[in-house]
């Protein structure tokens, strides 16, 4: 076999991979899902693309639209960066199960490098670039400018997705990695939207234009920039492939934490523990909780020094985003990670019972944590003291219950530990996360308009507190009906562990 | 405990995993079942252990006054110890802490733990007890020998082992038959095994089943350990 078939063996094996997923291949809904999704977002591309192109014609004091459109190159490639995330899978974890194989590893790399790069994922953007081009470039300057043109947004959508890679490789070693896309996305934005006039705009546009006039630099430039981040990438992701063959993982933990004071509480002081324990030491689940803390603090920071989040709905927000966000990370996915081990709770008597009230007051006593994060926006009267209140009740006793339902039907294992992965979770729970983030702000708002403040948050309060007294009921009934769809699940769950 | 299956059942696809129009296994018995690859061995357990669903069929535990069936009740986990595979433990615990979680969800003193631990001291060649290692980087014997005590801790009055004696050295197959016989001796535990080791099923126990497409298509009395001869010839291995 030479090397290119070997290249379209290892790639057919990737394309496979995903059409296989025990999760797709079993769900025709989650398929149909999947394409809907993918070609609604392509029909509202398309739609952009025509109306940016014909509503910026003539425009902007003679400024040709393609110009216009290309001062904004950097958001495109901003929203590009964080869009990723979630959707394209580092190459290192992909290269572990040749490792055994008579394939020299680098080629593995190379293979899966020069697929990230070739993706057609990359080329999603032309939903919105192709029409606008047509319209906005081809008709006005004819069929090579706009190949140029279009050519050169590829080449930036391509170093884009390599930048991605890079800083995807690095978050997965430590979360502190984040930061760094954080940092040069923020200096770019603030460079870009504080002075009066944009001083990016004007070499963005000359670099698009010098596409479309087919120059040479900006191909060459780049193309560095490419080989460049290809070269980072091949790098820093055969370094991360030896620990993922190794598992390099610690032989011994330094602390082994006992939490004896949970032991008063029997059986479910043993649960108790699990889900601290579960949090401590498997990174997926730790670095999913480190994250939601973050973007808690961070939301809450921007609010209390800037004033681009004074306003109605992002106030409602993000008091609602830090009461839900811990919860929902692990919720939305509730019983995922048990799948690893769920034969074993399975053969002990309402284990699964005793598991999810553990679950319920765990997250429970997270919701002490918002609070100290929002004190400051209190003080100086930024956030309401019983937007607070209604959201910590609302939450405990009306979405945790909610997201609890999760537990009837998740039957998908995540792995806890995996080094490199981008398995969160499938899109029936990413949609449920969405709604639950958005659709209790409009009950929140509904509440407020015909109650007043405060009653319309002592409203949400008292259905809290509803909730929360009737806990050990509805738990009772999520267990039964879990247990009720156990075979189903539990099919479910072996099926897609380790896949 | 008896452990009575009748007209049990389970396909996958076309394939049938078991087929079992009736099978007794005795209060106190030890049994062996064998069988090559795809047999039905580990499917059988599950459905002995209520976590596959069967398409047709019952497994009942009965002991005197009580017979429950095992699909409509959850009581019968408070007497049976299992292990089929890792998915029976919580790998991101010690070994100790798993078995403290057991014990404590079974009602176990810390003193009775700590007899228990330390009558199986032996068997688990200080390797285990009193390590600050999570279960996930022990190797695939000790991991074994964690799910194996663990099963036993509660005392149970069924346990069922899948194949207990792979990936464990010649001393520790020979020490968990030990454990074995005299749990079963000294309790009166109903005990399934399954293996591939012909010699040590032989040896460990009073009746084997043969299972060929999930069907039983011997059922031995050993007690004599006259299965010997029968599943030499079955297995082809003195050809």
């Amino acid at each position: 076999m030479n090397k290119y078939q070997l290249y379209r063996l290892i790639g057919k094996n990737a394309d496979l991979k995903t059409e296989r997923h025990p999760m797709l291949d079993k769900n025709r809904f989650m398929k149909f899902l999947m394409i809907f999704m993918w070609l609604y977002y392509a029909a509202i591309l398309i739609f952009m693309g025509v109306v940016m192109a014909v509503g910026m014609k003539g425009s902007y004091n003679g400024v040709a639209a393609f110009h216009v459109f290309d001062g904004g190159l950097l958001y495109l490639l901003i929203c590009d960066f964080w869009f990723r995330f979630g959707l394209q899978e580092t190459p290192a974890q992909n290269v572990q199960p040749y490792a055994l194989l008579p394939i020299r590893r680098s080629f593995l790399m190379n293979v899966y490098l020069s697929r990230a790069g070739l993706t057609w994922g990359n080329l999603y953007w032309f939903f919105l670039l192709v029409p606008f081009g047509l319209i906005a470039i081809a008709i006005p300057l004819g069929w090579i400018a706009f190949f140029g043109w279009l050519l050169g947004w590829w080449l930036l959508l391509v170093a884009n997705g390599y930048a991605y890679l890079f800083c995807r490789a690095l978050i997965m070693k430590h979360m502190a990695w984040l930061l760094l896309p954080i940092a040069i996305h923020g200096a770019l934005l603030a460079i870009m939207l504080v002075p009066d006039k944009n001083p990016l705009d004007m070499p963005c546009t000359v670099l698009m234009y010098d596409f479309l006039q087919w120059k040479l630099w900006p191909f060459l430039l780049t193309g560095a920039l490419i080989a460049l981040l290809y070269w980072a990438n091949y790098k820093l992701q055969m370094g991360m492939v030896y620990d993922e063959v190794a598992k390099k993982e610690e032989k011994e933990i330094k602390h082994a934490t006992q939490l004896n004071f949970l032991n008063r509480f029997g059986r479910l002081g043993e649960y108790f523990k699990l889900e601290v324990k579960q949090r401590l030491r498997n990174k997926t689940v730790r670095m999913s909780f480190l994250a939601g803390l973050f973007m808690m603090v961070l939301f809450s920071v921007i609010m209390y020094f800037s004033d681009v989040y004074d306003n109605s709905f992002m106030r409602s927000f993000i008091c609602l985003y830090n009461y839900i966000v811990l919860g929902m990370m692990t919720l939305v996915m509730i019983m995922c990670y048990e799948g690893n081990y769920i034969d074993g709770l399975m053969s002990r008597r309402e284990s699964i019972l005793q598991l999810l009230t553990a679950k319920y007051y765990f997250n429970v006593l997270l919701l002490f944590i918002p609070p100290i994060i929002l004190l400051p926006l209190m003080i100086i009267g930024k956030m309401s003291v019983w937007m607070n209140i209604g959201y910590f009740f609302f939450t405990a006793g009306v979405l945790y219950p909610l997201l609890f339902q999760m537990a009837v039907y998740n039957d998908n294992t995540l792995p806890m530990n995996t080094k490199l992965t981008s398995k969160q979770g499938n899109t029936a729970q990413q949609i449920v996360s969405i709604v639950i983030l958005f659709l209790p702000i409009a009950f929140e708002k509904a509440a407020t308009a015909l109650l007043g403040e405060p009653w319309g948050y002592v409203f949400l309060a008292l259905l809290g507190i509803a909730g929360v007294a009737t806990h050990q009921y509805w738990l009772r009934n999520v267990y039964k009906r879990f247990m009720a769809r156990r075979y189903k699940n539990m099919e479910g769950f072996r099926a897609s562990r380790n896949s | 405990m008896e452990i009575i299956i009748n007209n049990l059942r389970k396909t996958f696809g076309e394939k049938v995993a078991v087929d079992i129009p009736e099978l007794t296994i005795h209060s106190g018995e030890l049994l062996g079942l064998v069988g090559n690859n795809g047999a039905g061995k580990s499917t059988l357990f599950r459905l002995i252990l209520d976590l596959i669903k069967a398409d047709t069929g019952t497994v009942h535990m009965k002991d005197g006054e009580v017979d429950v069936n095992v699909a409509e009740t959850e009581v019968w986990k408070d007497w049976t110890g299992a292990f089929v595979d890792e998915s029976f433990l919580i790998d991101y615990l010690t070994p100790d802490e798993y078995f403290q979680f057991i014990a404590r969800l079974t009602d176990t003193s810390d003193e009775q733990l700590q007899e228990f631990l330390a009558q199986y001291q032996h068997f688990m060649a200080d390797e285990l007890a009193g390590q600050k290692k999570l279960i996930r980087t022990l190797s695939a014997g000790n991991k074994q020998k964690v799910g194996i005590m663990a099963a036993m801790l509660l005392r149970p009055k069924v346990l069922i082992l899948d194949e207990p004696f792979n990936f464990l050295d010649p001393s520790s197959q020979n020490a968990i038959k030990h454990l074995l016989k005299k749990y079963n001796e000294e309790t009166g535990a109903t005990i399934l095994v399954s293996s591939h080791n012909l010699q040590h099923t032989v040896d460990i126990s009073e009746r084997i089943v043969l299972l060929e497409h999930g069907k039983v298509i011997h059922d031995i009395d050993n007690k004599e350990k006259q299965a010997q001869d029968i599943l030499e010839n079955y297995f082809e291995i003195n050809d």
